[in-house]
């Protein structure tokens, strides 16, 4: 009888033990599936990041990165506030736009308040040329290569395949209003871009093919396709009279782009000599530059 | 008898389970706590070695683009020009300068009659 009573005691006892250790086992078990589950979850996340980091930028992103470079430069440099000359470089800068094989994009331009010899082109199609450029230029021609070069820039999409190519720039992009005007994730990519585009340069390939782009697109306006070397010979020599640029000083030097250029412009059979240079029509716009310093 | 005996082994159930469960649960968050600090510790570490598109700011202003967000307004002296463009704060004027640009048209016809006079002949 006690034998009994033991053995039922034991056995009890034993399913005790049995149910503990089940319910000890399951909450581990329980944890480990938890912790693989938020494994899985955030393998997902950074994948899906990754995808989104690889994907080529939309045009609108594109226009909204311009937008707020174009505002930067406004702010640092001022505009230059002349209705007759804006409209003429506008005029120009459309005429050789159109050649441009982009047109999923509209391209802008403006005249900036520097005695600076630069031009600069932001993602999304916005065009400045410095009041310096302009007083360097001695034609038509010449206005028209300048701004075709910075077309080509934004049809290359230079800017863009090097924001593209930074996962680490791209991470953040996924963030709510990250395209806003102002908003953190701008401010840090186009203090990025100004960088590269005025204190580093772009790469000289991509400088090369805005140059084989810029005589492309003057040519097929109409112009003469050499317009653009031969503001650049002039360039070289007002730079090393103590002229500031930082064409010079970040672009390949001169003398290689030209011998590039007029290779080009040889083997098209680009040497037209009655094509219009348009020297009065340019000097009358812009007889409002001379004399002027900022 | 019998029934003192599965009383006194509910009891040391019931203390198992409120002793020990939370225990194992603490412990493996605690565990994850100490994976999530080494892997953001990690991602710093990464970060600071990579650099990524940023790094030419580095190159250029001795500072990261960290520490250039901080010091944004604290001056730009020995700071590239492209650098010291990228610190400007474009104001409300300067934002609606570039939305004339964007909002600046020329009518068709009036680039026609500018390439006509310039004996200009486009190709397309």
């Amino acid at each position: 009888m006690k034998r009994t009573n033991l053995l039922r005691r034991g056995l009890s006892v034993a399913q005790i033990l049995a149910v503990l250790a089940a319910l000890g086992a399951g909450t581990v078990a329980r944890g480990q599936f938890g912790d693989l589950l938020r494994k899985a979850k955030e393998k997902t996340d950074k994948a899906q990041k990754i995808q989104k980091a690889l994907a080529p930028m939309t045009v609108q992103e594109e226009r909204d990165v311009g937008r707020e470079v174009a505002a930067k430069l406004v702010a640092h440099f001022r505009p230059y506030k002349d209705d007759g000359l804006t409209r003429y470089v506008n005029l120009v800068g459309a005429t050789v736009g159109a050649q441009s094989e982009r047109q999923d994009i509209g391209y802008h331009f403006a005249v900036l308040d520097s005695d600076t010899i630069n031009a600069f082109s932001a993602p999304g199609g916005y065009i400045f040329i410095t009041r310096g450029a302009l007083q360097l230029c001695e034609d038509e021609s010449e206005l028209a290569g300048v701004l075709a070069h910075e077309v080509g820039h934004v049809a290359g999409k230079h800017v863009i395949h090097i924001v593209e190519h930074d996962k680490a720039l791209r991470a953040g992009m996924d963030e709510a209003k990250a395209y806003t005007p102002g908003s953190a994730y701008l401010q840090k990519m186009t203090q990025g871009i100004l960088v590269k585009i005025i204190d580093q340069g772009l790469a000289p390939g991509d400088e090369f093919d805005a140059d084989q782009r810029g005589i492309k697109y003057t040519h097929a306006a109409g112009y003469p396709a050499d317009g653009l070397p031969r503001f650049l010979t002039k360039l070289d020599q007002a730079t090393e009279q103590g002229g500031q640029s930082f064409w010079t000083r970040t672009h390949p030097p001169v003398k290689d782009r030209n011998q590039k250029m007029q290779q080009s412009i040889s083997a098209q059979h680009w040497e037209d000599a009655d094509r219009p240079k348009l020297a009065n029509r340019f000097a009358i716009v812009a007889k409002t530059l001379k004399g002027k310093k900022s | 008898m019998k029934r003192r005996y599965r009383l006194i082994a509910l009891g040391v159930l019931w203390a198992v389970l409120v002793a020990g469960g939370p225990r194992v649960l603490r412990a493996q968050d605690q565990s994850q706590q100490q994976d999530q600090q080494q892997s953001d510790k990690d991602q710093k570490e990464k970060k600071k070695k990579k650099g990524g598109f940023f790094s030419g700011l580095k190159a250029v202003t001795g500072q990261s683009s960290e520490q250039q967000e901080d010091t944004a307004t604290a001056g730009t002296k020995g700071v590239g020009e492209g650098a010291q463009i990228g610190n400007a704060t474009p104001s409300s004027a300067d934002r609606q300068a570039v939305s004339a640009m964007e909002s600046y048209s020329i009518p068709p016809p009036d680039l026609k009659k500018f390439q006509e006079d310039g004996r200009l002949q486009p190709v397309k």
